[in-house]
């Protein structure tokens, strides 16, 4: 009985110590699994994130000949409207398609007009186009690569009153914008008529213009629309009152 | 009866931790995935903040979404579950400094937390509740990463280690 006991005791501490041994490759195993997992899984991630930053660098990367409408200034970013002269600069940051640019417009734009008429403000029209979407058919690019033409083929008063005309006429927000045909006769009405501007019109020739301008705003600093500096100072109060005061004080200040 | 409980939380828990899993992947694989379709957007979604020097704005946009999508995808599968929430929790302590600092510098801007160019209507920012979703979210991480195994998890799963520990 001892012997068979001693036996048994011996043949368990056996299968305890393979047991063991067991436990301790199957761990090991797991631990290399995970360690070559973990590398694996870190070099995926590395080329995933560099493919993800060249795909995109290569999407938004526009030639180096880039259309630039006519007579613009700023590297031909800028459209500028009034005399030279004017000692007052009012810088205007607006999206067609912006709601608020619209509301500016209807309040504001009869006051800034008769003060570049005066000779007392210069106009400076930065364009962003950041409200494209699905539904309008990128009708934020559509309608400033238009106001580029226009501006191209008639100057910067036929820009002007185009910008005014679809100001008056913004499609809703969430709509679907207006059409490129709308578009072309907005263009012949503010002045700027004849197939050249309809193709430009139709073919977005200014597309990567509108997509360097746009760029341009967000680096000077424009995160908000509209966003109007009246001399280099931006302007709060968008109201008639607050406007006139702010052009006053950069006028005699 | 005193000894159901601690069984009761031993099963909860897990399924607490796979629920933590799915809201945090699936807010993560979203957030990047949305930041994809417009790249220009999100490099102004970037440069709005005021923070960066212009040239790591691009690649800060652009690796930003892919690195969400993974940490998102880990979590949701339930693979390297632990370093997954760890670095969600990491990226969540970016995003929060990120936004609180411009709240405190007064910027108008928009997050960009799911897509879009930064751009918001005059004076409709949203800091209290883009600081309040981060800092849920940053709690969730953190719990997470405390107690990673979980249930319908591909690597490392609950059922395993419960049954090797059986053996």
């Amino acid at each position: 009985m001892p012997v068979e006991t001693k036996r048994a005791a011996a043949r368990r501490r056996i299968e305890e110590k393979r047991a063991a041994e067991a436990a301790a490759r199957a761990r090991a195993r797991k631990r290399q699994r995970t360690v070559v997992g973990g590398v694996v899984a870190t070099v995926l991630l590395v080329v995933a994130v560099l493919v993800g930053i060249a795909v995109q660098t290569s999407r938004t990367t526009t030639s180096a000949t880039v259309a630039v409408p006519a007579s613009t200034v700023d590297g031909g970013n800028v459209v500028v409207v009034g005399q030279s002269t004017a000692p007052v600069t009012v810088d205007l940051y607006e999206d067609f398609q912006c709601p608020n640019c619209r509301n500016f417009e209807a309040t504001d734009a009869a006051t800034l007009a008769s003060m570049v008429s005066a000779g007392t403000v210069q106009l400076h029209y930065h364009g962003m186009a950041f409200l494209d979407t699905s539904a309008n058919d990128r009708y934020s690019t559509r309608a400033l690569n238009a106001a580029a033409a226009v501006e191209n083929a008639a100057g910067p008063d036929a820009f002007q009153r185009f910008h005014d005309l679809l100001y008056a006429h913004q499609p809703a927000e969430g709509g679907s914008g207006l059409t490129d045909q709308q578009l072309v006769a907005y263009a012949a009405q503010a002045g700027a008529d004849g197939n050249a501007v309809a193709q430009a019109i139709t073919k977005l020739t200014y597309g990567d213009w509108v997509q360097r301008v746009t760029d341009q705003a967000s680096k000077d600093g424009v995160t908000a629309t509209p966003t109007v500096l009246v001399g280099g100072q931006r302007l709060e109060d968008l109201s008639v009152a607050g406007l006139t005061a702010a052009v006053q004080s950069a006028q005699h200040g | 009866m005193e000894w159901e409980r601690p069984t009761g939380v031993r099963t909860i828990v897990p399924w607490l931790a796979t629920a933590a899993r799915l809201l945090l992947g699936g807010v993560f694989v979203v957030a990047g995935a949305l930041k994809l379709p417009d790249p220009a957007a999100a490099v102004r979604a970037v440069r709005a903040y005021r923070l960066l020097p212009e040239s790591l704005v691009a690649p800060v946009a652009f690796g930003l979404p892919m690195l969400e999508i993974a940490v998102g995808l880990a979590l949701l599968a339930g693979v390297f579950v632990r370093t997954a929430a760890l670095a969600s929790a990491v990226l969540l302590v970016v995003f929060l400094v990120g936004v609180g600092s411009a709240w405190a510098r007064g910027l108008q801007i928009d997050c960009g937390c799911f897509g879009g160019g930064g751009t918001v209507a005059a004076t409709d920012t949203a800091y209290p509740t883009e600081v309040l979703r981060d800092a849920a979210m940053l709690v969730v991480a953190l719990a997470l990463a405390r107690r990673p195994r979980s249930r319908l998890a591909l690597g490392g799963s609950f059922h395993e280690e419960e049954l090797s520990r059986a053996r």
